[in-house]
């Protein structure tokens, strides 16, 4: 086997350096350029996504604290709620019953009145009536001029009555 | 086999269509050099620079970010891989500054050994003028990249770990591209021969089993071998710079 050198070594070298220099311009750069543009490209999205997460944990903390406060808000409004309605039924029970006891009073005072008058009444009818009762049961014994006073009496006081 | 007549020779001249000379042609003399080249090295270089440089437009051709093509993706891949490894021996920076000759090696190397496998093609990387020639890139690199991050400090390190180890430690870096020369050169010759001598084995009728089998599984193994040698070159002059330009401790 011959080993030995000739110019084959050199054109090889420089084969090998033109072959360096046309990939470099032809294949490497625009390869590797891409290369770079993607790494800045899943970069830039990485930041961005973590920026939008920042974003997002804010603006859920935001809600939460709105959500709480809204809570909050609302149980303390429904709080009020209740104890006004409370209030409000206390006072109406409170007013019914003091109106029940004014119609009862006024009730009862009519039943006075109403009992005082028919009381009146009574004692007239009775008394006329028991002068009529004693009129005829004494009528007998007295004269006529008398009689007849007591029957004009009687019958004035009867006509009275009424 | 020897009753056949069977020769390496003649199953190469045999095969040998394109009609290129497998000896030395004088092209002339400049200033009393004479100036011989290999031409079946040369052309055979020239259809390896050829495929390599139309895989690398191919690839760089509608190169996009989002929706890497087909050989874009190879190609990229093939970036990482080696980017890996030179990051693992060097930093980042000095790393930049060889990327393009490591990723130019490995392709190249492997392309020249894949024409290999072609019968009547050949490997550029079975003469051993190539195999050299690279290998004094690799040579070159290591001073001129030494001496770039270290200046003249560079060739301290021959009288390290002792002075009187110098001509060892020259030695040393003489080996470096003398074996990287001629373990490529050995890997792919060898299996060039093989294919060589397992095609002529297919000739008569009772070598035809053995012959065609034993050639089918030769080329299978053939394209382990130059992937494996072009892989090896490459990570060797990743290593050897590596250790050209590291910081001393």
């Amino acid at each position: 086997m011959d080993l030995s050198f000739n110019y084959t070594l050199l054109a090889q070298i420089f084969h090998f350096v033109l072959l360096l220099v046309l990939l470099r311009l032809f294949a490497y750069k625009p390869l590797l350029k891409v290369l770079a543009d993607r790494q800045k490209y899943v970069a830039d999205n990485i930041a961005a996504a973590e920026q939008e997460k920042a974003e997002a944990q804010r603006l859920k903390e935001r809600h939460d604290a709105e959500l709480k406060r809204v809570q909050e808000q609302t149980q303390e409004i429904m709080q009020k709620a209740a104890r006004s309605a409370e209030e409000q039924a206390q006072q109406i029970i409170e007013s019914a019953r003091l109106e029940a006891g004014r119609l009862k009073d006024s009730a009862l005072a009519q039943i006075q009145r109403e009992k005082e008058k028919a009381m009146a009444e009574l004692r007239g009818e009775v008394a006329s009536l028991s002068i009529l009762i004693a009129g005829k049961i004494i009528g007998r014994q007295l004269d006529d001029a008398v009689q007849h006073r007591m029957v004009e009496d009687f019958i004035k006081e009867a006509g009275e009555l009424h | 086999m020897a009753a056949a007549g069977f020769s390496i020779e003649k199953v190469e001249h045999e095969l040998d269509i394109w009609g290129l000379p497998a000896h030395p042609v004088h092209l002339g003399d400049i200033g009393g050099f004479p100036i011989d080249v290999n031409p079946k090295t040369i052309v055979f270089t020239w259809v390896a620079m050829i495929i390599v440089l139309l895989l690398g437009v191919l690839a760089a051709r509608g190169a996009s970010v989002r929706r890497p093509t087909r050989m874009q993706s190879l190609f990229e891949l093939m970036f990482d891989f080696l980017r890996g490894l030179i990051n693992e021996n060097m930093s980042p920076q000095k790393g930049n500054s060889i990327f393009t000759l490591i990723v130019t090696f490995f392709l190249f190397i492997t392309t020249c050994n894949f024409l290999g496998l072609v019968p009547t093609l050949m490997a550029p990387t079975a003469d051993h003028q190539t195999t050299f020639a690279f290998a004094l890139i690799t040579f070159f690199m290591m001073f001129w990249l030494g001496i770039k991050y270290k200046g003249p400090g560079y060739f301290k390190h021959y009288l390290k770990p002792f002075p009187f180890f110098l001509p060892i430690t020259i030695l040393e870096d003489l080996a470096k591209p003398l074996t990287l020369a001629f373990r490529l050169f050995g890997n792919m010759k060898g299996k060039e021969v093989m294919i060589l001598a397992l095609l002529g084995l297919i000739t008569g009728v009772a070598e035809w089993g053995g012959g065609f089998l034993a050639s089918v599984a030769w080329l299978g193994f053939g394209v382990f071998v130059s992937l494996i040698q072009a892989f090896v070159f490459t990570m060797l002059t990743i290593a050897y710079i590596g250790i050209a330009v590291a910081d001393d401790h």
